[in-house]
């Protein structure tokens, strides 16, 4: 185990003094100590940037990285790309804030559960259109917002009408997706394998 | 702490904004500001010019227009050959030539470490002086320089960093936020604030806070330095990129599929960085293509203001 004491150093010194060190003998494990927390973080930045597996610990008032080489995981290219860009892409487009007809309350809450069973599609999901009356789930006050946030944040991309915002006077209450056009609508559809209406 | 005031004040010390107005008459009000700081870059001419840009860029954060100025200075002149002070004070008074300012005096103190800049006073109408905590619900946020500034200096002092990028950071700190400040006074502009110290997301969030809204930021939009993300990656990302990171946490939710790297980016402090604009939707195109045919390339729309009142900002 290489250690390198870069305690009393300011960024960018320690990630320097690491550098170095790692060049002069090439070691598999090393063990850096710190004195803020910042030089940690970027010490572990630039040890994985250089393949080696990290991990944190603190030490009294000291900083540590330990990082320790791994040839088989870090060196070689990830394969994890490779599977997500086989997954099928799928876009749902919905035009209305309902689902079927007879009775609206009964409609919207198939749409609230529809919505929220989507997840169930993983990675797949690739694109969430509103068009027409569909725009209100993304408007405040929609019983869904939480949940489409939630899809959001994972990744999901949404996308609202502009025009039909714009049309019900809506476009100060949209709280998600990306205010969109045609052209972006009919391009995803080009783009992914499979459209799902609604 | 009680702050001396008087009902000319129109943005003062209580409302902490890029710069303080002040009312003379019903059609014109002044715009003070003071900035100074210990070198950023080795070259003292540059130094001088970005300390310049930097002090002149609050005033046109608020719309205004800066006239004159003074110059700060500190300085080793028993230790260091005064032709560096020469070059650091050129280096101000060319920038502010370029921006139409003139320079009326200033004060020098011996001081063991060097320390520059300006303080800076303009004119605005006072209806038209932009706050930065105004944000209005629809309106897209345009920036108008690109990101990474603290980290490729990091960088450079690392000496890992190309003579050629070294220079071409310089350059963007230099470059005046004036123009941009000219044409977005054609745009129905909601608030606007310039990106330094706390970066981007620091800055946005001095906006959020207290406006009753959100903001949804496309982290794919922002306009980065290139050489920012492979420097972050390794690590160069200066201390000040961790604390804006520390104390704006609470309210920012960043999407698992931002990349770290450029997380880093976002928090890093920028000197003299871009003009943060809070537009009209139906306007914002507009003005990124006005922007851009006013030679500001990096200017491109990264956000938009949504009314929700948990002054959260969400980074997709």
């Amino acid at each position: 185990m290489k250690e390198i004491d870069a305690r009393g150093l300011a960024c960018p010194a320690p990630v320097l003094q690491t550098k170095a060190a790692i060049q002069e003998d090439n070691p598999c494990n090393v063990r850096v100590v710190l004195d803020h927390a910042a030089s940690q973080q970027n010490v572990q930045r630039f040890l994985e940037s250089q393949g080696f597996q990290t991990a944190l610990e603190q030490d009294g008032s000291d900083f540590v990285v330990i990082g320790t080489c791994d040839s088989t995981s870090s060196i070689q290219p990830q394969p994890a790309p490779t599977p997500s860009s086989d997954a099928k892409k799928i876009m749902v487009m919905c035009a209305t804030d309902r689902i079927g007809y007879g009775d609206d309350a009964l409609g919207l809450k198939l749409m609230v559960n529809f919505l929220r069973t989507l997840k169930e599609m993983g990675e797949e999901l690739w694109r969430l259109v509103f068009v027409n009356n569909g725009v209100k789930l993304a408007i405040e006050g929609s019983e869904v917002l939480e949940d489409l946030k939630a899809y959001e944040l994972a990744g999901l991309k949404i996308l609202v009408c502009g025009t039909c915002l714009d049309h019900f006077d809506l476009l100060e209450k949209k709280q998600i997706g990306e205010t969109t056009n045609m052209l972006d609508i009919v391009t995803a559809m080009q783009l992914c394998d499979k459209v799902i209406n609604i | 702490m009680a702050f001396p005031s008087d009902e000319n004040v129109i943005i003062g010390l209580d409302r902490a904004d890029d710069a303080g107005v002040y009312k003379l008459s019903d059609d014109l009000a002044l715009i003070q500001t003071v900035d100074f700081f210990t070198p950023i870059v080795d070259d003292p001419y540059w130094f001088g010019q970005i300390a310049a840009a930097n002090a002149l860029s609050d005033v046109y954060a608020m719309g205004g227009t800066p006239k004159t100025a003074m110059n700060l200075v500190a300085f080793p002149a028993r230790e260091m050959d005064l032709s560096i002070l020469r070059q650091i004070i050129q280096g101000g008074i060319d920038k502010l030539k370029e921006a139409e300012v003139v320079l009326l005096g200033g004060h020098s103190v011996e001081d063991k470490e060097i320390k520059y800049g300006l303080s800076v006073t303009g004119i605005i109408h006072p209806a038209r002086a932009l706050a930065k905590k105004s944000l209005r619900p629809g309106d897209r946020l345009v920036l108008t320089k690109p990101l990474g500034t603290g980290i490729v200096n990091t960088a450079v002092k690392a000496a890992m960093a190309s003579e050629q990028l070294a220079e071409k950071v310089a350059r963007l700190m230099a470059a005046l936020n004036r123009d941009a400040a000219r044409i977005m006074a054609d745009f129905d502009i909601s608030a606007c604030t310039d990106v330094t110290g706390f970066g981007l997301l620091g800055h946005l969030a001095e906006m959020v806070c207290g406006s009753n809204t959100s903001v949804r930021l496309e982290s794919g939009q922002v306009p980065v330095m290139a050489e920012a993300l492979e420097f972050a990656s390794m690590g160069l990302i200066p201390a000040g990129a961790y604390k804006n990171k520390e104390f704006r946490e609470k309210m920012i939710v960043v999407s698992k599929t931002v990349p770290r790297a450029l997380q880093d980016v976002l928090f890093d402090p920028q000197t003299s960085g871009g003009l943060l604009i809070s537009v009209n939707q139906i306007q914002a195109a507009g003005l990124v293509a006005a922007l851009k045919a006013g030679g500001i390339d990096d200017a491109v729309q990264i956000a938009e203001i949504i009314d929700s009142p948990e002054e959260q900002i969400w980074v997709i």
